[in-house]
């Protein structure tokens, strides 16, 4: 192993290093526009069948998305002038849109339930819109940090998108899936399986941090 | 209190964690993207972007690559100025080139000349590579399966084809041989064995199944043979790459068509203990690589995916002809330059031959 590690050690920081920067920033981007999805169903009612379709949105097939997407971004596609096919924007624009059901369907059960217990009786005593939304946030931050996590999780450990709108590109667009599902292909399994090792401890990571605030806030 | 304080140092430590890892990895992220597109720095010179087109001439004539590339001196006047802001051109390829290293080889040292010019290589079959470069997502290919580039030169998707390298199909299969086509005369009549021993439960056959060059070249054979062994439960359809249909064939003792070099690679690394090289002989397997234009690249791309392409095809000698021989005893691709009427003659046969 320790020679491995000489062998590629450049090489495995960079990948990891970029993995976690396009799945970290695809998580807060898709955190600043569900947040607000999340809240506006939380505070309607009637609203079961939007929030079931979005919650079976949340295991969409990554290649699937993939796919379209690369339709989207490719140059004879609609979005073909940004020239964004087969940079790490893209991934991070895929991801974001990926992880978008999870945190949104995550959050908005923490956010219904902090608007039943707090919503009516802060308008009763004269809080306003804004203020209300204020607070519901943050009585329910816990959940929706969960909510994050989980999405970074989900964002880390993709490999669809990241394949097909990414390309796996050397020092450009491989993350940590993609550099596996390589290694795999090419016979070198050592490497693939000290990817593997990464990308696990950093998911176990997050998944620990998650066990111990839900056990703490029954969420 | 005590709860609610431990309550909210918790978090804080949740949410640094996640803003630690975040800005780590944006901070490595640009640190090494702005250390990669700092200019080259080799032993013996050094390049910085703000050199003139003919300053850099001199300086690679004079020092380091008089060596290496020897005709660069007339050629390099043809080539257009390295570009003062990067360039990214992304090259759709076929896997077998890339696998073997030879592709990354290349692009680096055309960085030592124009170290601006970011080349990005998408690996896939040549069937997907072809089909990249009609949706206009590839400003070049490197491809080999002569039926498909007529095609796609027929569609008016690829222009300015030039054979860069050849090689050899070979027949590797399970070192006992329970088809005998160690000693056949020539590849049908091996595909042929492949199919008996197949139907008699003695031999398994993997296929690419993935329409790459070797996948199309497979498929020809058996057209040849006139047999069809598709859906027979011998004949599997890997879908995968070369690299990986040899990790399979060896896992499972089977039969399969490869690239030779590929199968180099691999076999001298020590990853087939349990198949070796059985045939490989004949015109019939020969594996011609062209390099094509992409016509709707951007005219600005354009430019440096033609310098590339050039300098690849006029440097084959130096570059491919050398490229694998020591680590491997023998190179993995042989130059095209000298059998170039030879190789366009035999590109044009398959082409036609569908």
């Amino acid at each position: 192993m320790g020679k491995i590690l000489e062998q590629y050690y450049g090489e495995l920081v960079d990948i990891t290093l970029r993995s976690l920067y396009v799945s970290g920033v695809a998580t807060l981007l898709a955190f600043s526009w569900s947040i607000f999805i999340a809240y506006f169903l939380a505070s309607r009612e009637r609203v079961e069948i939007i929030s079931s379709i979005i919650e079976s949105l949340v295991g969409m097939p990554t290649v699937v998305l993939g796919l379209l997407l690369y339709f989207l971004f490719s140059r004879s596609g609609p979005l073909g002038v940004l020239n964004l096919l087969y940079t790490p924007s893209a991934i991070i624009i895929g991801e974001s849109i990926l992880v978008t059901p999870i945190i949104v369907s995550a959050s908005f059960r923490v956010l219904r339930a902090a608007l039943q217990t707090y919503g009516e009786f802060a308008l009763s005593i004269g809080a306003t819109r804004i203020q209300t939304m204020c607070l519901v946030f943050r009585e329910s931050y816990p959940g929706i940090i969960a909510a994050i996590i989980m999405a970074f999780s989900r964002a880390i450990g993709e490999l669809g998108v990241a394949f097909m709108v990414g390309g796996n590109i050397k020092g450009y667009t491989r993350v940590l899936t993609t550099a596996i599902a390589l290694g795999v292909s090419k016979g070198e399994f050592e490497s693939s399986i000290l990817l593997g090792l990464i990308l696990l401890s950093i998911m176990i990571i997050t998944s620990v941090s998650l066990k111990i605030i839900s056990r703490l806030y029954r969420i | 209190m005590r709860k609610g304080l431990s309550r909210s140092s918790l978090i804080m430590y949740v949410i640094s964690i996640i803003l630690v890892a975040v800005a780590s990895g944006a901070i490595g992220y640009y640190m090494s993207k702005s250390a990669s597109s700092g200019g080259f720095t080799g032993p013996t010179y050094t390049y910085t972007l703000t050199r003139t087109h003919t300053q850099v001439y001199t300086e690679v004539s004079t020092t380091h690559y008089t060596k290496t590339i020897s005709s660069i001196s007339t050629l390099y006047t043809n080539y257009p100025p390295p570009p003062s802001t990067e360039i990214r051109i992304v090259i759709s390829t076929t896997t077998s080139l890339y696998a073997t290293g030879l592709l990354d080889y290349l692009a680096s040292e055309f960085n030592k000349i124009y170290p601006n010019v970011k080349i990005n290589f998408v690996a896939v079959g040549t069937g997907a590579a072809l089909k990249i470069a009609e949706k206009g997502d590839a400003c070049a290919v490197f491809v080999h399966a002569p039926n498909l580039e007529q095609e796609y030169i027929n569609k008016g998707v690829i222009e300015y084809g030039r054979i860069i390298a050849y090689n050899f199909f070979i027949i590797v299969g399970p070192l006992d041989d329970p088809a005998r086509v160690r000693d056949t005369p020539n590849v049908v009549e091996a595909f042929k064995r492949i199919y008996e021993a197949g139907e008699k439960g003695q031999a398994i056959f993997i296929s690419r199944g993935d329409n790459s060059g070797t996948h199309v070249k497979e498929l020809s054979i058996w057209n040849k043979t006139g047999l069809n062994p598709r859906g027979r439960p011998w004949y599997k359809e890997a879908g995968a790459g070369m690299d990986q249909v040899l990790v399979m064939t060896n896992e499972l003792k089977a039969y399969t068509l490869s690239d030779i070099g590929t199968y180099l690679k691999f076999k001298k690394e020590g990853r087939l203990p349990n198949v070796e090289q059985l045939f490989a002989k004949g015109a019939d397997l020969i594996n011609i690589y062209s390099t094509y234009l992409v016509k709707s690249c951007p005219e600005n791309i354009k430019i440096y995916a033609k310098a590339f392409l050039d300098f690849v095809y006029n440097n084959q000698k130096q570059l491919i002809g050398t490229f694998g021989v020591a680590e491997y005893g023998a190179p993995l691709f042989n130059p095209a330059i000298d059998k170039e009427k030879e190789l366009a003659c035999m590109w044009l046969e398959i082409a036609r031959g569908g």
